[in-house]
């Protein structure tokens, strides 16, 4: 196998196959990637056998074939190329000969005959905006259990609907919701969980297409397709039954407070500096008229401010973990925030105030028994 | 001490024979003869403890009951009583009390007191003591020792000089004098083991360790040997005696063991010892507002092989229904199917105090069993600890086992209910 590709084109594609070569070195083929060129193109695969990637790029073809080498060595060189034009070789022995202007490599490469194969995509099951997808990813994502054990709480949610789509995503202890209105009249109700690797694979995808980039969704019995452009993801799928989430989301206003998202992020931040490492507990206290954040602990200290906002509840005095708030106010893109609580024991929901046409979303936080 | 003006008057309440002056109490008839506590003759298990006349053929605590019987065939054997203990084990706390701010129960039978400062409002140390003495006497019915030092230390080996039912006032200065001739095994913490040892460098009172260079101590014994030397000489040194009576200190842990009187493999006998051991540990949990990250299963096989296999939850638990499930979890994982099982224990470790994270997806659920179980809590406060129960455990209910505190144990602190099955 022989082409020549532009050095460019080719960092980006392997760019996107890091994520997905598997890092512990098990097995280690899976280190590698796949490369074969075939037509006017070279494809790149890579898999740790929960995700895989395939992407290609347009490549003048010498000759048709394919190999393996390892990933990130591959990248980490053509990185450091001059921006020009490189053709790669497969030799008789699995190397690989790199030669781009006055620079010759050999790199050891493996067999492409123990290269696991991936899944073929069957009949697509819908086609959304990439960057939709991809912003309740992020809205969604920080909120998914980072316990190994909680199986079907590592990944989050995505339901489809002709009106639109939800994605949700749980720890336990919080809940992160998002509802995007999407004409898709065509669809019938889809519902998968998406693991979170897979989820930080498409935010990637989403950066490299462009604000027009479609995705086209489909699934087989224990896989899920994602197609971008010439690029194709491929995840398992996380089974289990997701909790029931419309139990958890509140069906009640509660006593409602709009605040200055950065006003209340940086008192958070700065007194949470102050609660104990572990827990990160920190108290919010609502007065007619005044709220108040603080935060102590034995081995630190304490600290406390008041933050603008009108409240004209009844006085609520209620703990929180203050990373779970921040991980909202860090990506929420509004500048006002509004929180609904109803007493120190019930969950807290946040969401952005005012009106959003694309988005609806929703965070609920449990409380801290302080 | 360097200072006497600075120096502590501690005083060490020790219970005489407690647990056999309890059972007298009820049975008066057991007075004046050899009594064991702990069960009958033939069982498995272990001696709790033994009255004077009993200790007298050899018996002690800690000996296995079918040992004491050979060394004293005529002794009345009895079973142990904790609910009994417990709570004259509180009268003798409410009294305590009375005489100090600063009370630190160390065992069920037990406690420091800090008498510092109280010279004015009872009297000197000697006449404090007795007005102490006598009230115990007036609101138990029950004898004690009490030795007075500067020193916990010193003052727990003044108590147990005393016995049985005397004072001992180590006066201030002589703390030194008052240890040198008495045998090494006399300070706590000082065991078969570290006798031994400094048998093997001719050192057999705590005088001959006194004179001994700290250095060479610190070398064959390590910190130990340092915390050896401190308290050959009379001072708090080491863990434990370091720390203030009364300093508040949480456990680092809590478990409880079951030994079964017969080696079993029998699931409807096993599951429920589980359950009735998760209720324990929940049970101190709650008592102490802890919750554990970390429940750990100890299991010995009839071949005395043992394992210990532990699980770290995601939330924090101090509930006996997680704790059980948790408990059951790892031993279904780790038994070696159809083996017989001699031993059982659950430990609950990673202790979390402060706020807790509340769960978004069972809340309802654990808030309804937290709410249960502390009522069940009071109730077993108020009927004792059988008078509630999981249906699973039921089954599993043993007679409690218990042990005075083993002498050498520098004993635990007040509130801590600690009978671990011997």
């Amino acid at each position: 196998m022989e082409f020549t590709v532009a050095k460019a084109d080719l960092v980006r594609e392997l760019n996107l196959s890091q994520g997905v070569v598997e890092k512990k070195t098990t097995i280690p083929i899976l280190s590698n990637v796949l490369i074969e060129a075939a037509g006017e193109r070279v494809t790149l695969t890579a898999t740790d056998l929960e995700l895989g990637i395939r992407c290609s790029c347009p490549a003048t073809v010498l000759r048709e074939g394919s190999g393996t080498i390892p990933a990130k060595r591959l990248l980490d060189y053509v990185r450091l190329l001059p921006e020009a034009d490189l053709t790669l070789k497969f030799l008789e022995n699995h190397w690989a000969a790199i030669t781009c202007g006055r620079s010759r490599t050999r790199m050891a490469g493996m067999s492409r005959e123990s290269y696991p194969g991936l899944p073929d995509m069957p009949d697509p099951v819908a086609e959304i905006p990439i960057g939709l997808l991809s912003s309740m990813i992020a809205r969604t994502a920080f909120a998914i259990s980072v316990e190994e054990s909680r199986f079907t709480l590592n990944g989050a949610l995505l339901v489809l609907r002709p009106q639109g789509a939800i994605m949700v995503a749980t720890d336990g202890h919080r809940l992160a919701y998002v509802e995007a209105s999407c004409q898709m009249p065509e669809m019938k109700p889809f519902r998968v969980l998406i693991p979170k690797k897979a989820m930080a694979e498409i935010v990637k995808l989403a950066q490299e297409s462009g604000p027009e980039g479609k995705v086209v969704l489909s699934a087989d019995e224990n896989h899920l397709f994602f197609y971008v452009g010439e690029r194709l993801l491929i995840s398992r799928k996380l089974t289990g039954n997701f909790p029931d989430y419309e139990r958890v989301l509140p069906k009640d206003e509660g006593y409602g407070l709009t605040l200055d998202r950065e006003e209340v992020r940086g008192s958070i931040e700065r007194v949470s500096q102050f609660s104990d490492e572990r827990s990160r507990a920190i108290r919010l206290q609502l007065h007619d008229g005044e709220v108040k954040v603080f935060s102590s602990s034995v081995e630190t200290g304490e600290s406390e401010e008041s933050i603008p906002g009108e409240y004209e509840g009844p006085d609520i005095d209620i703990g929180f973990n203050a990373n779970y708030l921040l991980d909202f106010l860090r990506v929420v893109p509004q500048e006002k925030v509004c929180l609904e609580l109803k007493d120190g024991k019930s969950a807290g929901e946040f969401k952005p105030s005012g009106d959003d046409a694309t988005f609806r979303y929703r965070y609920v936080v449990m409380p801290m028994r302080i | 001490m360097e200072n006497i003006f600075l120096a502590k008057t501690i005083f060490h309440v020790d219970m005489d024979a407690f647990f056999v002056s309890v059972e007298e109490l009820f049975d008066p008839s057991l007075k004046g003869k050899a009594v064991v506590v702990g069960g009958r003759p033939n069982e498995r298990g272990v001696v709790s403890a033994a009255s004077y006349e009993a200790r007298r053929f050899g018996v002690h605590s800690a000996l296995p009951l079918r040992t004491a019987y050979k060394l004293c065939p005529q002794a009345v054997f009895v079973d142990g009583h904790p609910e009994r203990y417990r709570v004259y084990s509180k009268r003798v706390f409410s009294v305590l009390e009375r005489f100090s701010p600063l009370v630190e129960m160390a065992s069920i039978d037990e406690a420091y007191l800090d008498m510092t400062g109280t010279e004015r409002l009872l009297g000197p140390p000697l006449k404090a003591a007795h007005r102490l003495h006598e009230a115990v006497k007036a609101e138990t019915c029950l004898n004690c020792s009490i030795g007075i030092s500067t020193a916990r230390l010193v003052a727990k080996v003044a108590s147990d000089q005393a016995k049985p039912n005397g004072i001992l006032w180590v006066l201030p200065g002589q703390e030194a004098r008052f240890l040198a001739p008495l045998p090494v095994r006399k300070i706590p913490g000082v065991g078969k083991v570290t006798e031994k040892d400094l048998r093997g460098l001719g050192i057999r009172t705590v005088g001959d360790l006194a004179r001994l260079d700290e250095a060479v101590l610190g070398e064959r014994f390590g910190k130990w040997g340092l915390a050896l030397a401190g308290k050959a000489r009379g001072r708090d040194a080491g863990g434990w005696f370091d720390s203030e009576v009364g300093a508040e200190s949480d456990p680092k842990s809590v478990s409880h063991e079951h030994t079964f009187g017969e080696d079993t493999a029998d699931l409807d006998v096993i599951e429920p010892v589980l359950a009735r051991l998760a209720a324990m540990v929940g049970r101190r949990l709650r008592e102490y507002g802890l919750h554990a990250r970390t429940v750990q299963l100890k299991l010995r096989y009839s071949d005395f092989s043992t394992i210990t296999r532990a699980q770290t939850l995601s939330d924090p638990t101090q509930l006996d229904t997680e704790l059980f499930e948790q408990a059951r979890r790892l031993f279904y994982a780790n038994w070696k199917t159809g083996a017989r099982v001699r031993l059982l224990g659950v430990h609950a470790g990673s202790l979390e105090s402060g706020a807790q994270q509340m769960s978004i997806l069972e809340e309802d659920n654990s808030r309804r069993w937290k709410a249960a179980l502390e009522a069940a809590d009071r109730l077993r406060d108020k009927y004792g600890e059988s008078a509630v129960s999981l249906a699973k455990a039921l089954k599993g209910a043993f007679a409690e086992r218990t042990h005075e505190n083993p002498a050498g144990l520098p004993g635990r602190k007040r509130g801590q209910r600690d009978f671990p099955e011997k």
